[in-house]
């Protein structure tokens, strides 16, 4: 299931899961994120106002319930992997979702052009089911960047200046920064091993 | 390393695709859907749709076709063409679009411009400026009205005013095929730090490994080249690859 919170992009991520023959609804209903057997959550846009549009949705408790709590399979994209983290700078400090401690920061890089845009190498630091090359080309837009306190639960990096948060892997968590949806073969390539994984 | 990207661009006229010469001349180059179909399949970087005559010809655009052209790629897509309002873009994100252009409504109210970034974030707010160089040999946004802003000033206010990207024309090179227009590509950098994706000129891959050789340009948007020679996005990337530039192949 995909969660619709007024984030933005929801359509490219159902056509991609439509491509590669997987079932899914776009909702924002909390019996629907109950009976989901996986959750993906999208998002385009300011941190603080992806917050305020889940809480404001009620879907906060119950989304730490099910993945949480439950454990049930979870892809966050871009600001979807953003909110995990405990606090958020966009456009003002505010709390996020916490499920993965660390701080989503304004990239600075004064030589580099920001956003951040375009494709670039995401290099895998450990093994992993989902991301299966060492280095693989995929689709980034972002401006601010995930700084995660445990390097442990880093799945992947990105170098643009300085070496940024790619992908996130905790248990039943896979959470990417750049776009996999957007990222033609490596991209759906990466979809489908998730949906594998957690089948 | 982040890559350079070539972009095809689908310039559309409300009913099918045409290319320009000099922003004059629109030529019939075919459909759309089919374009953005055969471009999905080459795995092109990205890809832009603009319709170049709806704010002239005061019409929105056609969101059927819009959608359909959208739904063939697995990669970004850019769309531009009358978008003036918070609703026009918020529909077009809806439909998965990418990053919408915006370039008639960023010169009547460059507030629109902050107004849009904040509220859907810079990444998905481009603004395209046309240039072209004057007889003082200044270069001038291109507008049918007179007295434009000189290209540095717009370059500078967009950049304030929060733009995530710029699509940055040579009108004088639109269609010519002749090769980039370097000087201009130079003054944008110099003028902000956004992205800038080069547009108006590329006519074979010496003109693209001559435009990244003398610039720190990270994109390129083409049409001609695509549709009148039988060079692919593949052809330009193999070329700036072997110039030592990071390409995805």
């Amino acid at each position: 299931m995909v969660i619709d919170y007024g984030m933005g992009n929801v359509a490219s991520v159902q056509k991609a899961l439509r491509f590669l023959n997987i079932d899914s609804v776009v909702s924002n209903d909390i019996m629907a994120i109950q009976n989901a057997s996986s959750l993906i959550l999208p998002g385009v846009g300011a941190f603080a106002q992806g917050m305020l549009n889940l809480r404001e949705s009620g879907l906060i408790e119950v989304l730490h319930q099910e993945v949480m709590d439950y454990k049930k399979p979870f892809l966050g994209i871009c600001l979807g992997m953003q909110l995990l983290a405990t606090t958020g700078t966009e456009p003002h400090t505010c709390e996020g979702l916490g499920w993965i401690e660390g701080t989503v920061r304004k990239m600075e890089e004064p030589t580099l052009a920001i956003p951040h845009l375009g494709w670039n190498t995401v290099e895998r630091t450990r093994e992993s089911d989902i991301i299966q090359h060492d280095q693989v080309d995929c689709y980034f837009i972002h401006s601010y960047h995930f700084d995660v306190t445990d390097p442990k639960v880093v799945l992947a990096t990105v170098d643009y200046g300085s070496t940024y948060v790619a992908a996130i892997e905790q248990d039943n968590i896979f959470a990417a920064q750049f776009h996999p949806e957007k990222s033609q073969d490596a991209g759906l390539a990466m979809l489908t091993q998730f949906f594998k994984k957690h089948a | 390393m982040l890559k350079v990207r070539i972009i095809p661009v689908l310039t559309f006229n409300g009913f099918g695709l045409v290319k320009t010469k000099q922003f004059q001349q629109p030529r019939m180059v075919g459909n759309p859907v089919q374009a953005a179909r055969v471009y999905n399949s080459r795995g092109v970087d990205e890809l832009l749709f603009l319709d170049i005559f709806a704010s002239k010809q005061q019409r929105k655009l056609n969101m059927k076709i819009v959608s359909d052209v959208i739904r063939e790629c697995f990669m970004p897509v850019g769309i531009g063409g009358g978008i003036d309002s918070i609703e026009d873009i918020q529909a077009l994100l809806k439909i998965g679009a990418d990053k919408v252009v915006i370039k008639t409504a960023a010169l009547n109210d460059p507030d629109f411009v902050r107004k849009a970034a904040d509220f859907f974030g810079a990444q998905c707010i481009s603004v395209a400026v046309d240039a072209y160089l004057d007889d003082a040999g200044i270069y001038r946004v291109y507008t049918t009205e007179k007295g434009s802003l000189p290209v540095d000033e717009f370059i500078q206010s967009m950049a304030e005013k929060g733009a995530g990207e710029l699509i940055l024309t040579s009108v004088d090179r639109d269609g010519m095929m002749q090769g980039f227009d370097v000087d201009l590509v130079k003054l944008a950098e110099k003028n902000c730090q956004l992205p800038i994706v080069v547009s108006g000129g590329g006519g074979e891959p010496a003109h693209f490994t001559e435009l990244f050789s003398q610039t720190n340009c990270g994109a390129v948007a083409a049409a001609s080249i695509f549709h009148f020679t039988q060079f692919t996005p593949l052809d330009i990337k193999r070329e700036l690859g072997a110039i030592g530039k990071p390409v995805r192949l």
